[in-house]
């Protein structure tokens, strides 16, 4: 047989076709009766309606947590979570971290340093020293 | 182009239709199929699938009494569980699908076969459509934008947008979540199947029960003309409908969570195709599957690249590939580069760099086969193209002779 195929799988590029959240859940926990869960007691009452509204992508789970501190935690499609503290914040505060949460990719931070990333192959192609007029030394 | 009527033939897929008594007789006729409220429309808003489901609600006061102990007894969630799933909406959400594609429907695509076998509440139906979407998709793409590719390399394309792993890569990146076991009380936003035994062999042998003639003849040689007429569209071999229905009907079937995703994701195409038409199809075709990256030039693997060139340029009568050292650098050191082009009369046809020369010779004739066979023309149209309103009179596509025989 002249060419054998080599059998692959294709690499998702998210966002090139079609966009997926990566944030896929947001477990809230607030305290009835620790003062540092006003804001979050707050946050749900007027604040988050809207929130879940505007992200119908998030499955929002919200669940008491008794003579704890309030958190929110962000699943992602990875696998990963993310857990914020929020004792003691405003309720703006509050939607803050969560469309901080919302917003990330579930990955650890790390430093970007180049500034673009492409699967593509670079148009102009790798230097060769064997290709153009040769230097003599 | 004549237009398909869907009501024709998908009535089996989106009818209302009561489940069959099974040895659950207080269940038969309490959990319906209600994806749409009517056959007068395949595009049923969400509206009315959640009139339905309330009317049926209403209809059926034993069930809700009892919901929690009787939803135990049923192998899948019953239907009205799909509205109160915050995992469902979220997963629906996040595909963009469209509001005409209830979440009746969404829900009844997340349980396979293996997990409840009644063909009215398991997503088989939508899955074999939906394969038949992809397939078709993909191939239209693949043999339109690279005519000249070889069958192998079609083939290794086609499982490299629609296979079996790049489905389930699919719906793991579309964060859907696997049941442990399947069951009526299980969430219905949960991808419910049978789980193979951990230490069952996947690799039985040989396959026997295909649609192939002579399939027990292991030393038969599978040609690949013969694959294009038996076999499916990854070049392997299908069983046959009777003998899977055989070797299953005894024990309950299991199957991988990589088979339970891909199918899923079939049945989500299936049930797009179904509830919102053609074009919303092929939509999320391109926006999900054809977005992907691949490089189709890694998908070949030359055995004697040299001598299928030479080959090629007498079928194409060219003059016979000759090639010629370009530069090269030290031959004598333990290092030495040499850049070798393959010529024909004038024309230079590929070039490639190696530590020696057979190596060097062998990559140029790779590149002048990659350059042959990767050939792609310009405003790549697909027959699919034409069913849109007011598509412009279509003009043939390039055909092409196909791979060198050697």
């Amino acid at each position: 047989m002249p060419v054998q195929g080599i059998r692959a799988v294709t690499a998702a590029r998210n966002g090139v076709g079609a966009f997926i959240l990566q944030c896929k859940r947001l477990d809230l926990h607030y305290c009835d009766w620790a003062g540092s869960s006003r804001g979050m007691v707050a946050f749900l009452k007027h604040q988050l309606p809207a929130f879940a509204k505007e992200n119908p992508q998030i499955e929002i789970r919200v669940s008491p947590r008794p003579h704890k501190h309030p958190v929110l935690r962000g699943h992602y499609i990875n696998g990963r979570e993310k857990a914020i503290c929020v004792r003691n914040l405003e309720p703006e505060q509050i939607l803050q971290k969560a469309n901080l949460l919302k917003e990330a990719s579930g990955e650890k931070l790390k430093k970007q340093k180049k500034p673009v990333t492409s699967l593509n192959e670079s148009v102009r192609g790798i230097w060769s020293p064997y290709h153009g007029d040769l230097k003599s030394v | 182009m004549k237009r398909l009527q869907l009501q024709q033939w998908s009535g089996s897929a989106l009818s209302p239709r009561a489940r069959p008594a099974c040895g659950r007789l207080l269940y038969a006729g309490l959990r319906r199929q209600t994806t749409v409220s009517s056959t007068t429309t395949d595009a049923a808003p969400a509206a009315d699938a959640g009139v339905a489901t309330s009317r049926q609600l209403a209809q059926a006061p034993v069930l809700a009494a009892s919901s929690q102990m009787s939803r135990r007894l049923l192998p899948s969630p019953p239907v009205e569980a799909a509205r109160e799933s915050a995992k469902l909406a979220a997963l629906h959400a996040r595909l963009y699908l469209p509001s005409r594609f209830p979440l009746e429907t969404l829900a009844r695509t997340l349980v396979h076969a293996s997990a409840d076998p009644n063909a009215d509440f398991n997503n088989q139906s939508l899955a074999t459509l939906g394969d038949d979407l992809l397939a078709y998709y993909a191939t239209e793409h693949l043999l339109c934008t690279y005519p000249r590719l070889p069958l192998t390399v079609v083939f290794a394309a086609m499982y490299a947008y629609v296979g079996k792993k790049t489905l389930a890569a699919m719906a793991r990146e579309w964060g859907v979540e696997l049941a442990a076991a399947p069951g009526g009380e299980v969430d219905p936003g949960l991808l419910q199947f049978h789980r193979i035994t951990p230490g069952t062999s996947l690799n039985t042998g040989p396959i026997t029960g295909t649609t192939r003639p002579n399939d027990d003849r292991t030393s038969w040689r599978r040609g690949m003309t013969s694959r294009v007429v038996y076999d499916d569209h990854f070049g392997e071999p299908t069983m046959a409908p009777g003998a899977t229905q055989q070797s299953t009907s005894n024990i309950t079937p299991t199957v991988t969570a990589e088979e339970a995703s891909a199918t899923f994701v079939r049945a989500i195409m299936g049930a797009i195709y179904l509830h919102a038409g053609r074009p919303a199809a092929k939509r999320f075709f391109s926006q999900h599957f054809l977005s992907r990256h691949l490089n189709i030039s890694e998908l070949f693997n030359f055995s004697q690249p040299a001598r299928d060139l030479s080959r090629l340029c007498a079928r194409e009568g060219f003059e016979s590939p000759v090639a010629k050292i370009i530069s090269e650098t030290g031959r004598k050191s333990r290092h030495p580069v040499f850049v070798v082009g393959i010529f024909s009369g004038k024309d230079k046809l590929g070039e490639g760099a190696g530590s020696s020369l057979l190596e060097a010779r062998s990559r140029a004739a790779v590149a002048a086969l990659k350059g042959w066979y990767l050939y792609s023309p310009l405003d790549v149209r697909v027959p699919s193209s034409m069913e849109e309103d007011g598509a412009a009179p279509w003009k043939p596509v390039y055909i092409d002779p196909g791979e060198v025989v050697v």
